[in-house]
C-alpha cells in the first residue's frame, strides 16, 4: 500500500529577470480607471481560471480569484500572487487537459504578475521572522567545543549520520580523498563510540519540522524539564573528569590558576571578558562582568580553589539564555533592517559550522567591517576552507535528502535476502553515497548540476556489490598486507573509493541505492513517494497535503491485476479528476525512476515479466525515455533545479520557512549561480550576499495590535 | 521470596496482588485533604471498530487504505443513550474485573481542521479541539492542552505541575514533534514527555544537592532581564518561556526539599538500562507515574502508550515473533485484523493493570488512589484505517463516588470532546466556563 507523501506548498519558480518591467504602467494607469489588472490579469483570469477558481462556488485548493475585484486585491496578497506566478510560470496550470495560455499570452500573464510582486514588496517589503530559539542539541555540542576548544565530542550524537574515521575532510585542500574511511553512526556497529566528555548526557534529539530543518525557530521551544537538563548539562560539562587541560584547548586562558602571586578578583575579571564576548557572540556590558566576578568573589572567599570558581563561571554561561538562545535584537520600525554585525557573524556561523563565530568573525564585527561585501566574501571563502564545515556536511545534505528515513527502511528480507548482512543491513553503507557525492560537490566547488548526474561517485565494495556492478578497472583500491583490497564488507569502519561514473543510470544524489530504498515499500517500490520526493527535495516544491473529502482509493492487488506494470495498477489516481491536478505533476518524477527496484538495483522487467515502462514528460516540456533522458531532462531545468536548492539552503540558513519577500532573492541567487558556471561555493556566496540573509524585520512593538485600536 | 520488582512483576503481572510502593499511612493519607488528580493514557492510531465498539462487531472491515475517509464506514446511533456496561467487547475484555470503575464513552467527535497531517493533528490536539481556524498563525487548532489547564488550578502544591510519559520505542527521528506529543504549554509549545525510565526515576526521586543551581540561576536571570529589553514584542512573548522553565524549576526544587524524608519512604527499585520486553517496559512506565501520583509528586499526568503514525516497526513481544509496524497493520485491515485487535487488547491490558494497581493503592478514608483519579483512556482517531475524528474510543476509570461507572454513555452525533474535557476539569476541581471547542458537559457521568 502506498501512502502518498503531501506537503504544504511553496511557490518556487524560475526567474526570468522581470523586476524592473511594470512598474511604471502600474502607476501610470491605474487612475484612468484601467490598469495592468483589469487589462490583462482580470481577462486572462476570466478565460483560464475562474472555471475552477471562483466560478459557480468552485473553489479548488481554496483559491478564489472571483474575489480578487481590483489591481488593490492583487497587491495586498503577496503570497497567493506567489503562488499563483508559480503555477502558470511552472505550467501548472491550467491542468493539461484544459485550455492553455499561450507562450506568448503566458510569459505576458508572468511578466505582469511578477512586476507586482516587486512593486508590492517594494511599498512594504517584510522578511517573516524566525523567532527566537533555543540552540539545538547539535549546534550546542558545537558550541561547547568551539567555545573550549575541547578535543573531543560533547555527546555523540546520531543525526551526524556520517563519521569519519581518518582525518581525510580537508577542505582547505579543495579536494576530496580518493579513499575514505567512514562509520554510519546510526546503522553501523560501535559508531556511536567515540571520544566524549564522561559523564555528560545529551537532552533528546530534535525532532525536525514538518516540512523543514531541525534549526527552525518555530520549533525549537524551552520547557522546564530542558532547562533543568540544560542547567544539569552546564555542571556536568565543567565536573567531568575529562575536562582538564588535556582535553579542553582553552584551559590555559580560562582555567589554569595563575602561577606565582596573583590577585584573584582581578584575574577572574580578565578572563571573563574574552570569554563571555565569545560565548554571548556580542560585546559584553560592564555590568555583566560585574554580575559574574562577585559571583567568583563570593567563592573565591569561601577559598574555592581558582579553578574550580573559573569552572563553576563557564558552566553559569552554557545555562545563560545569551549563550542559549539564538537571536536578532528588534527593529526599529516594521520594516526590512540591515542585521547587526555581530548578528551577520552568527548568522554565518550557524549557517556553516553550526556554531558560535570565531574570534576573527567577532573582531570583523566589532569593526564594523563585516557587512561589507567584500568582506562577507572573504570571510565565506575562509570559512568554506575551514574544518568546522563539516558541521554543515553533516547537518544540511542529510536533512535536504531526508536521508534518516534509510535507517527505517526495511526490505522484505525473504525477497531481499542480500540486504541483510552479518545482523546489519547495507543501507549502513548505501547512506555513505550520497552524503559523500554532496561533500565533494561542497569541496572541490563543482557545478551543482553534479548533484544531479555526477561523473564520480564514492563506493565500498560491498555497494558496488548490491549494484551487482564490478569495479571499474581505473579503481585502485587500497590493499592490505597480504596484497588483498581492504575493507570488503565492513560494520564498523567503511572502506569508500571514488571512482568515475561513466554509465550514467549511476551517479548523483537521486538514482543512488540509498534514495531508492529509503522511497520503497519492503516489497515493491513506490513511485508516488519516490515522486513526492523528487517534487520536494530535488524542486523544492512539495505537493499540497489532500483535501480530506477525497473519496479512498482502492490499491489492493485484485485478482487479475497480477499482469499489469505498477503503472497500469496505480492509473486510478490519474483518471480521478480530484487527484489529477497533484498526482499529474509528482507521478512521472516517480515512474522516472522505476528502473531501480526497491534496493536501488537495475531492473528492466517486473517479476511479472513485463517490461518496466518509465517514459514521461518533465514539466510538460522534456520527453523522456529512459532514465539518462529523464536527467538529461533535468538538466535542462536545471536553473529550476538550482532555485528550488538555493530555497533549501536558505531556509536552512534563515532557521525558518520561505516567504513571498524571499522569491525575489531566490531569483537573483539562482541567476547569479547560474553566471559562475553553477558552482556550489558560488551558490553559497550568492545565500549569503541576499538581501534576506543580511536583514530582518523584527518590530520592538506589535504592530498588529496598532493596527486594531 | 525474592522481592526485587521485577521479578515481582514478572510472576504477576496483571494479576491481583500488587505491593504498594508507598505504606498506606503514606504521603498522601497523612495530609489533611485527598488531592483530586487526572490522568490521560492515549492510544495511537485509533482502534479496530469490530473489536472495540459493543454492537459493531459485524459491521463492515475497512479494506484497504481508506485513509481519507474521514468517517465512520458503519451506521453509529446518533441518539443519547445510558445503558450498563454488562458485556464487553472482546477489546475491553482485559476490564472484566473493573467494569464497575470504568465508564465507555462513544459518539464523542473533533473536528479536523485542513492542512495538516491526520496523524499528527489527532495527536497534538487530543487534548485541545480549539475551535478549527481559531487559533491564529499556526496550521494548527492547538491551545494549551487541558492537563496544563487543569494544573493551573489544581497542580500549585505538587513539585511537578504535571508529568508527561512516552512510551515511544523509537530511535529514528522519522517523525516530527506533532506526532510525540499530547501535552502542549500553548500554540507552538511543547510540554516534552519522558521516554526513558531511568531519566523518569531521577527526576522524581533525585535527591542530588540543589543549592548550585539555585545560585547559577540568580545570575542567569539577571541575563535574561538584560537580554529580554533588547527583544521584539514576538521574541519577548516566547522568551517568557526561559523564565517560566526557571522559575518552575525553582518552585520544583523547593518542593521535592521538603518532601525529601517522605520520598525516602518509596520503594521503587531505581529502573536499569536492561532490555524490558514491551509490555513490561510499559508497565514500568506506567507504575512511576502511578507513584508519582500516589505520593503528591503530581496531580496531573499524560501517558502515551505509543506515537502516532511512525511506520518504523517495533516489537510487541509476546504477540508477535517479529517487529510490526502498528501504522501500517492499521490501513491494511482485511488481512491483518487479528493481529491489529491483538495490538488493541494488549493496550487495554496494560491500562488495566494500572487502574489496577491504583485501585490497589489506599488513601484516606477508605479510598483508593483510583478512586481519587480521574484515569482516561483514548485515541485521537475513531479508527486508523479511516482516520476519522468522529466517535472516539474513551474509557473513563476511576474517580470514586463522584463518577457514574459501569455505564455506556453514547452521546448524541457530534459531541465535541472538549465537553467530556470541560466535565472532567470540573469534576477535579478546576473551574472553567468554556474548554476549546466545547458545547456543553457530559452530566450522564456526574454523580
Amino acid at each position: 500500500m502506498e501512502r502518498c507523501e503531501h506537503a504544504h506548498m511553496t511557490g518556487i519558480r524560475i526567474s526570468k529577470g522581470w523586476i524592473a518591467v511594470v512598474l511604471c504602467s502600474l502607476t501610470a494607469a491605474s487612475s484612468a480607471g484601467s490598469d495592468v489588472f483589469t487589462d490583462v490579469l482580470k481577462p486572462a483570469f476570466e478565460a483560464k481560471c475562474i472555471q475552477c477558481h471562483g466560478q459557480d462556488g468552485k473553489v479548488k485548493g481554496k483559491v478564489n480569484l472571483l474575489e480578487i475585484e481590483s489591481l488593490e486585491d492583487l497587491m495586498a496578497d503577496t503570497e497567493l500572487l506567489s503562488d499563483i506566478v508559480a503555477v502558470i510560470d511552472y505550467e501548472e496550470m491550467p491542468p493539461e487537459d484544459e485550455p492553455q495560455f499561450t507562450d506568448e499570452k503566458r510569459s505576458d500573464v508572468v511578466a505582469k504578475l511578477d512586476g507586482l510582486i516587486a512593486a508590492a514588496m517594494d511599498e512594504k517589503k517584510v522578511y517573516a521572522h524566525a523567532p527566537i530559539r533555543r540552540m539545538n542539541r547539535f549546534q550546542y555540542n558545537n558550541a561547547v567545543i568551539d567555545l573550549f576548544g575541547l578535543k573531543c565530542n560533547v555527546f555523540t550524537l546520531p543525526e551526524r549520520m556520517m563519521r569519519v574515521h581518518q582525518d581525510s575532510f580537508k577542505p582547505e585542500t579543495g579536494m576530496m580523498a580518493d579513499h575514505v574511511q567512514v562509520g554510519n553512526r546510526p546503522l553501523g556497529k560501535s559508531q556511536m563510540i567515540e571520544p566524549r566528555l564522561a559523564g555528560v548526557a545529551a537532552f533528546p534529539q530534535d525532532l525536525r519540522a514538518e516540512h523543514g530543518y531541525d534549526v527552525q525557530a518555530d520549533h525549537l521551544s524551552l520547557s522546564p524539564l530542558l532547562m533543568e537538563q540544560f542547567l544539569k548539562l552546564s555542571q556536568s560539562i565543567t565536573g567531568s573528569h575529562d575536562f582538564n587541560p588535556k582535553y579542553v584547548g582553552a584551559w590555559d586562558d580560562l582555567f589554569a590558576e595563575p602561577t606565582g602571586d596573583y590577585d584573584g578578583d582581578a584575574e577572574v575579571r580578565a578572563r571573563l571578558l574574552p570569554f563571555l564576548s565569545r560565548a554571548f557572540r556580542a560585546p559584553v556590558e560592564n555590568e555583566v562582568i560585574e554580575r559574574y566576578a562577585s559571583y567568583a568573589e563570593l567563592q573565591l572567599e569561601q577559598g574555592v580553589a581558582f579553578t574550580e570558581v573559573m569552572k563553576s563561571l563557564a558552566a553559569a554561561a552554557l545555562a545563560s539564555p545569551k549563550f542559549l538562545y539564538l537571536y536578532d535584537e528588534a527593529s526599529e520600525s516594521g520594516g526590512v533592517e540591515a542585521l547587526s554585525d555581530f548578528e551577520l557573524a552568527s548568522r554565518l556561523s550557524f549557517f556553516f559550522w553550526g556554531s558560535i563565530p570565531d574570534q576573527e568573525l567577532l573582531d570583523l564585527a566589532a569593526a564594523g567591517e563585516l557587512n561589507e561585501s567584500a568582506t562577507l566574501e572573504a570571510q565565506v571563502d575562509r570559512m568554506l576552507k575551514d574544518r568546522k564545515l563539516k558541521r554543515f556536511c553533516d547537518s544540511f545534505p542529510t536533512q535536504w535528502l531526508q536521508l534518516d528515513r534509510i535507517i527505517s527502511a526495511i526490505p522484505d528480507p525473504k525477497k531481499y535476502s542480500d540486504f541483510y548482512y552479518s545482523k546489519y543491513r547495507k543501507s549502513m553503507h548505501m547512506a555513505m553515497e550520497p552524503l559523500l557525492i554532496f561533500e565533494t560537490v561542497l569541496i572541490e566547488d563543482l557545478p551543482v548540476s553534479q548533484l544531479i548526474d555526477s561523473d564520480f561517485t564514492y563506493r565500498s565494495t560491498l555497494l558496488q556489490e548490491s549494484y551487482e556492478e564490478d569495479w571499474p578497472e581505473e579503481v585502485e583500491l587500497p590493499r592490505g598486507k597480504n596484497g588483498k583490497p581492504v575493507g570488503k564488507g565492513g560494520v564498523t569502519v567503511l572502506h569508500f573509493n571514488r571512482m568515475p561514473v561513466t554509465d550514467r543510470r549511476h551517479g548523483g544524489v537521486i538514482t543512488n541505492a540509498a534514495v531508492m530504498t529509503m522511497t520503497s515499500g519492503p516489497e515493491r517500490t513506490q513511485p508516488i513517494t519516490r515522486g513526492a520526493w523528487m517534487a520536494s527535495v530535488i524542486f523544492n516544491n512539495p505537493p499540497p497535503p489532500p483535501p480530506a473529502d477525497v473519496p479512498p482509493l482502492d490499491e489492493d492487488e485484485k485478482p487479475g491485476d497480477e499482469h499489469l506494470t505498477l503503472r497500469e495498477r496505480l492509473a486510478a489516481h490519474r483518471e480521478r479528476s480530484d487527484c489529477k491536478g497533484c498526482h499529474e505533476k509528482i507521478d512521472p518524477l516517480g515512474f522516472a525512476l522505476e528502473n531501480y527496484d526497491p534496493v536501488g538495483v537495475w531492473r528492466e522487467d517486473y517479476e511479472n515479466g513485463r517490461e518496466v515502462d518509465m517514459a514521461g514528460t518533465l514539466f510538460r516540456k522534456h520527453e523522456f525515455n529512459d532514465v539518462i533522458g529523464f536527467k538529461d531532462a533535468i538538466l535542462a531545468e536545471k536553473d529550476r533545479f538550482t532555485r528550488g536548492f538555493a530555497g533549501h539552503l536558505l531556509s536552512f540558513a534563515l532557521a525558518r520557512e520561505l516567504g513571498a519577500a524571499d522569491q525575489l532573492a531566490l531569483d537573483t541567487i539562482a541567476e547569479s549561480t547560474a553566471k559562475s558556471d553553477y558552482r556550489m561555493q558560488a551558490l553559497l556566496k550568492q545565500i549569503v550576499l541576499s538581501e534576506p540573509f543580511r536583514s530582518k524585520s523584527n518590530p520592538r512593538t506589535d504592530l498588529s495590535l496598532a493596527k486594531t485600536e | 521470596m525474592n522481592t526485587s520488582r521485577r521479578n515481582f512483576l514478572r510472576g504477576l503481572s496483571g494479576t491481583a496482588l500488587s505491593l504498594p510502593f508507598l505504606e498506606s499511612a503514606g504521603i498522601a493519607a497523612s495530609s489533611k485533604t485527598v488531592a483530586k488528580r487526572m490522568a490521560h493514557f492515549y492510544v495511537p492510531i485509533g482502534v479496530v471498530r469490530r473489536g472495540f465498539f459493543p454492537g459493531e462487531a459485524n459491521d463492515v472491515i475497512p479494506k484497504g487504505n481508506l485513509g481519507n475517509v474521514m468517517k465512520s464506514l458503519g451506521e453509529q446511533d446518533p441518539e443519547l443513550s445510558v445503558k450498563t456496561l454488562d458485556h464487553l467487547t472482546p477489546t475491553m475484555e482485559p476490564l472484566q474485573g473493573l467494569k464497575d470503575k470504568v465508564t465507555l464513552i462513544t459518539g464523542m467527535d473533533r473536528t479536523f481542521q485542513q492542512g495538516t497531517d491526520v496523524h499528527a493533528q489527532c495527536a497534538s490536539c487530543y487534548l485541545s479541539s480549539a475551535v478549527a481556524y481559531e487559533i491564529k498563525g499556526t496550521a494548527w487548532p492547538l491551545n494549551r492542552t487541558l492537563d496544563h489547564l487543569v494544573a493551573d488550578q489544581i497542580g500549585g502544591e505538587t513539585p511537578f505541575r504535571t508529568l508527561e510519559f512516552s512510551c515511544n520505542p523509537h530511535n529514528d527521528n522519522k517523525e516530527s514533534i506533532y506526532f510525540d506529543n499530547i501535552s502542549w504549554y500553548g500554540t507552538g509549545h511543547l510540554a516534552p514527555s519522558i521516554r526513558d525510565p531511568r531519566k523518569m526515576y531521577d527526576r522524581l526521586f533525585s535527591t542530588k544537592e540543589a543549592k548550585v543551581y539555585r545560585d547559577i540561576t540568580d545570575l542567569v536571570l539577571e541575563d535574561a532581564n538584560a537580554l529580554k529589553r533588547k527583544l521584539s514584542y514576538h521574541d519577548g512573548q516566547k522568551f517568557s518561556e526561559y523564565y517560566d522553565s526557571i522559575r518552575t524549576i525553582e518552585l520544583q526544587m523547593d518542593r521535592l526539599e521538603k518532601m525529601r524524608a517522605e520520598l525516602a519512604n518509596v520503594k521503587f527499585d531505581a529502573p536499569t538500562d536492561a532490555y524490558l520486553p514491551r509490555g513490561e517496559f510499559i508497565r514500568l512506565m506506567g507504575d512511576l507515574m502511578v507513584v508519582a501520583l500516589q505520593a503528591g509528586l503530581t496531580n496531573v499526568a499524560t501517558f502515551m502508550v505509543g506515537p502516532e503514525r511512525w511506520d518504523t516497526p517495533y516489537m510487541f513481544d509476546g504477540l508477535f515473533d517479529k517487529p510490526k509496524s502498528h501504522h501500517q497493520m492499521s490501513h491494511n485491515q482485511t488481512k491483518m485484523i487479528d493481529d491489529l485487535m491483538r495490538v488493541d487488547k494488549f493496550h487495554m491490558e496494560q491500562y488495566a493493570y494500572l487502574l489496577e494497581r491504583m485501585d490497589s493503592i489506599e488513601e484516606a478514608n477508605g479510598t483508593t488512589l483510583l478512586d481519587n483519579t480521574l484515569f482516561t483512556y483514548g485515541s485521537g482517531l475513531g479508527d486508523g484505517s479511516t482516520h476519522q475524528y468522529n466517535d472516539l474510543p474513551i474509557i473513563v476509570g476511576g474517580g470514586g463516588k463522584e463518577t457514574k461507572s459501569g455505564l455506556h454513555i453514547n452521546l448524541p452525533e457530534g459531541t465535541p470532546l472538549a465537553n467530556l474535557w470541560l466535565t472532567q476539569a470540573e469534576m477535579v476541581g478546576a473551574k472553567m466556563d468554556r474548554f476549546a471547542d466545547s458545547s456543553g458537559k457530559v452530566t450522564q457521568l456526574m454523580a
